[in-house]
C-alpha cells in the first residue's frame, strides 16, 4: 500500500495540482491582506481614532440604528441582535476581537474561506484523481496488476487525505506568514471568546469561555480540515462517477455555490439543513454566528457532513469495484 | 501442436451480456506455452470485449478464464500476475518519463529490480529516450514502452490487442519478429488479436476465428486451410437442388455438403473423386450445370466464416 501511495503522490505532484493550489493561495492571501489593511485604515480615518473600544462601540450603535429604522426580514434582525450581544460581551470584558496581527488575519481568513474558497481548492485537487485515469486510458494498465481494485482506489483516497492535510497546513502557514509582513506576528496569546450558544434569537453566553488565539486557530483549522475531507470525499465520488474532469468540476462548483446562496437566503425551508453544502461554515459555530437555518448546531453539522462523506465513499468504492472498464 | 504443451490460458464457455443483450455467447479455446495465438474476427464480433475479460477489466457472466491454472474470477491476483497486456492503444502517463512510467508499474508488481527495468528497456530498444517525457514519444516508441511495461514482471502470457495498429510497414515487420522471438526464445504464450489476416497468417501458430460472440473455428493456420480446402461447388437445376445434395451426402468420400447463398451445393471432398461423384449424379438423373473447385485462402475462409456463417465446420 505504501508503494501505491508513493505512485499516487508522484502522479498528483507531476500533474501539478498541488502546485496550482499553492499558487492560488500565494496570490490570493496577499490580496486579502491588502484589503484588510485598507479597511482598517479607512475605519480609523472615518472615526478619527485608532481606539478599538470606540470603533466597536460605534459598530454597535450603527447596528442598533439599522435595527430600529428598517423593515428588514425577521431572520436578519435576529442575526444582528446576536451580533450586538456578542460585541457588547467583548466590550464588557475588555477584549479586542479584531486586534490586528498574523493570527487574527489567519482566523478571519479561515472564517471566510471555509464555506466556499477552501472547498473549491480541494475540488481542484480531487476532481480528476480517478477520472483522469479513465480519460487518459491508463486505468487499463492500473487495474491489470496483481492488486485488488479496492486497494487501487484506497491508495488514491489516502493520497487525497494526505494532500488535504497539506493544504490546510499550507493555508495556515501562508496566511500567517504573508499577513504578518503587514500586521506583525504577535497576538498568538490574544484571548478569544468561544462557546456561544444560540437559543432562538438569544445569545446564550453562560458557557462562554476564553481561549488563547492559537488554540482557537487550531480548532478552526481542524474544522477546516474536516470540511475539506468531506468535500474531498464527495468530489472523489464524482471523479469515480463522471469521466470528464470538466463535468466533475461543474457539478462540484454548482453544489458549492448553490450552498452559499442557500445559506444567504436565511432559509425558511428547514429540511435544506440536511444538504451538505449549507453545513460547511463550521467555524461560525465557534464565533457564535446565527446558523443559516434554525436548529443547526455544530454537532448537527458534523453529523450531516459525516453521513454525506461515508455514503459518498461507499458509492465510490462499490461503483469502482463493480464497473466494467470500457474506455 | 504437441500434446504435452503446457496450457497457459484456458477459456471455457465464456459468456457475457451487456444490458441483457448477449455479446459473448460461447467462447472456448486454449493457448499454450511458446506459441503465438491469433484472435481473429470482424468488428463487433466480441474481440475487444473478450480481451477485456481476459485481463480482468470486465467481469464475465458464465464460463471461466484460467491463467496458469488460476481462475481470474476466484483468484484474481494470482491469475493476473502472470499476464502482461496492452489493451487497445498503449496509454501511459504522458507527463512522466519512460523510466518513471516503468518504475510506477514496477512498484505495483513488487520485487522488480532496477536491473530488470534496464533489461526490459534493452529488449525493446528504448534506452536512448528513457528519460524523455512520454508525450514526446512517437507511436512506435509508445508501443515499445507499452510492451516494456507488459514484460516487466516476467509474465507467462502476453496479451496484445491489435499490436501493429498505426505502425508503418517497417514497424509492423519489426513487431512481428519481436513477437515471434518472445514466443520462441522466452517461451511466452502470446495472444494477439487482429483484423488483419495476412498479419495473423505470418505471425501466428494457431488462430481462433470468432463471430457474433462465438468461436467458429480454432486450429493451426495450416489445418484450418486444409479443413476448408478441397471444396467443390456444384451447380444444379433449381428443382434438383435437394436431390443433388442428398446424393452427394450419401457418397462415402464426401465429408460434408451444404447449400450456399447462391443456391449452389458446396461440398468438401478430394478433387480426384470429382469424376466418381459426377458419374453417380448422372446415373441418378441429376443434370449438372457446373462444377468448380475452390482454392481457399485464409481470407476466403475468414469471409465465408464470418459473413452468413454458412461453413459451419
Amino acid at each position: 500500500m505504501i508503494a501505491l501511495i508513493h505512485n499516487e503522490t508522484l502522479k498528483l505532484l507531476r500533474r501539478r495540482r498541488f502546485l496550482v493550489v499553492l499558487l492560488i493561495l500565494a496570490i490570493l492571501i496577499p490580496i486579502f491582506t491588502y484589503a484588510q489593511y485598507k479597511s482598517v485604515l479607512t475605519a480609523q480615518e472615518r472615526m478619527g481614532t485608532s481606539d478599538w473600544r470606540a470603533l466597536l462601540q460605534q459598530q454597535i450603535v450603527d447596528t442598533q440604528n439599522r435595527l430600529a429604522s428598517s423593515r428588514m426580514p425577521a431572520e436578519w434582525q435576529e442575526f444582528l441582535k446576536v451580533r450586538i450581544q456578542q460585541q457588547q460581551y467583548y466590550l464588557d470584558h475588555n477584549i479586542n476581537p479584531m486586534a490586528p496581527g498574523a493570527p487574527t488575519f489567519a482566523r478571519g481568513f479561515m472564517d471566510q474561506a471555509i464555506s466556499l474558497f477552501l472547498p473549491m481548492i480541494i475540488v481542484v485537487l480531487a476532481v480528476d484523481l480517478v477520472s483522469a485515469e479513465f480519460s487518459e486510458g491508463t486505468i487499463k494498465l492500473l487495474l491489470t496488476r496483481p492488486i485488488r481494485r479496492w486497494q487501487v482506489l484506497a491508495s488514491k483516497y489516502l493520497t487525497l487525505l494526505l494532500f488535504v492535510s497539506l493544504v490546510i497546513i499550507a493555508t495556515l502557514m501562508l496566511a500567517s506568514l504573508i499577513s504578518g509582513i503587514v500586521f506583525g506576528y504577535s497576538g498568538w496569546d490574544l484571548p478569544v471568546l468561544t462557546g456561544f450558544q444560540v437559543v432562538g434569537s438569544e445569545l446564550d453566553t453562560s458557557r462562554v469561555f476564553v481561549l488563547p488565539q492559537w488554540q482557537y486557530l487550531l480548532m478552526q483549522y481542524g474544522l477546516g480540515w474536516f470540511v475539506s475531507v468531506v468535500v474531498g470525499t464527495i468530489t472523489f465520488m464524482v471523479s469515480v462517477l463522471v469521466r470528464s474532469a470538466a463535468a466533475g468540476m461543474g457539478i462540484m462548483m454548482a453544489a458549492l455555490i448553490s450552498g452559499t446562496i442557500l445559506t444567504q437566503m436565511a432559509s425558511t425551508w428547514e429540511s435544506a439543513k440536511y444538504l451538505f453544502n449549507v453545513n460547511l461554515g463550521l467555524t461560525d459555530y465557534l464565533a457564535g454566528v446565527l446558523p443559516p437555518i434554525r436548529g443547526m448546531t455544530l454537532s448537527f453539522s458534523l453529523a450531516v457532513l459525516s453521513v454525506w462523506a461515508i455514503v459518498s465513499l461507499m458509492i465510490a468504492f462499490v461503483v469502482f469495484i463493480r464497473r466494467d472498464v470500457t474506455t | 501442436m504437441d500434446l504435452s504443451a503446457e496450457v497457459i490460458l484456458s477459456v471455457t464457455h465464456l459468456q457475457k451480456a451487456i444490458r441483457r443483450k448477449p455479446i459473448i455467447r460461447d467462447i472456448t479455446f486454449e493457448v499454450y506455452r511458446g506459441e503465438v495465438f491469433g484472435f481473429l474476427g470482424p468488428n463487433g464480433a466480441g474481440k475487444t470485449t473478450t480481451i477485456r475479460m481476459l485481463v480482468g477489466l470486465a467481469a464475465y457472466d458464465g464460463g471461466d478464464i484460467k491463467i496458469g491454472g488460476y481462475s481470474l474470477r476466484d483468484d484474481f491476483t494470482r491469475a493476473i500476475s502472470q499476464v502482461g497486456c496492452i489493451v487497445e492503444n498503449p496509454e501511459l502517463y504522458k507527463f512522466m518519463s519512460g523510466r518513471e512510467n516503468l518504475e510506477h508499474f514496477a512498484r505495483m508488481s513488487g520485487n522488480i529490480s532496477a536491473e530488470r527495468i534496464d533489461e526490459v528497456v534493452r529488449l525493446v530498444d528504448l534506452a536512448h529516450a528513457l528519460d524523455d517525457k512520454v508525450k514526446t514519444y512517437s507511436l512506435g516508441m509508445r508501443q515499445r514502452l507499452g510492451i516494456a511495461q507488459a514484460l516487466l514482471h516476467r509474465p507467462r502470457l502476453l496479451i496484445l490487442d491489435e499490436p501493429t495498429n498505426g505502425l508503418d510497414p517497417a514497424g509492423i515487420r519489426e513487431m512481428r519478429l519481436f513477437i515471434r522471438r518472445l514466443a520462441e526464445e522466452e517461451q511466452l504464450a502470446v495472444f494477439v488479436s487482429s483484423h488483419m489476416l495476412s498479419e495473423i497468417e505470418m505471425m501466428c501458430d494457431r488462430v481462433a476465428i470468432i463471430n457474433q460472440g462465438k468461436v467458429i473455428s480454432v486450429g493451426s493456420v495450416a489445418s484450418l486451410m486444409e479443413q476448408f480446402a478441397d471444396q467443390v461447388e456444384w451447380t444444379f437445376a433449381q428443382d434438383k437442388l435437394d436431390a443433388g445434395m442428398e446424393l452427394l451426402r450419401s457418397l462415402p468420400f464426401v465429408k460434408e455438403a451444404w447449400l450456399t447463398a447462391e443456391q449452389r451445393v458446396k461440398c468438401r471432398m478430394e478433387t480426384d473423386k470429382i469424376a466418381e461423384a459426377n458419374k453417380a449424379l448422372v446415373q441418378a438423373d441429376i443434370p449438372i450445370l457446373g462444377i468448380a473447385t475452390k482454392t481457399v485462402t485464409l481470407e476466403d475462409l475468414f469471409l465465408s466464416l464470418t459473413t452468413g456463417g454458412e461453413a459451419t465446420a
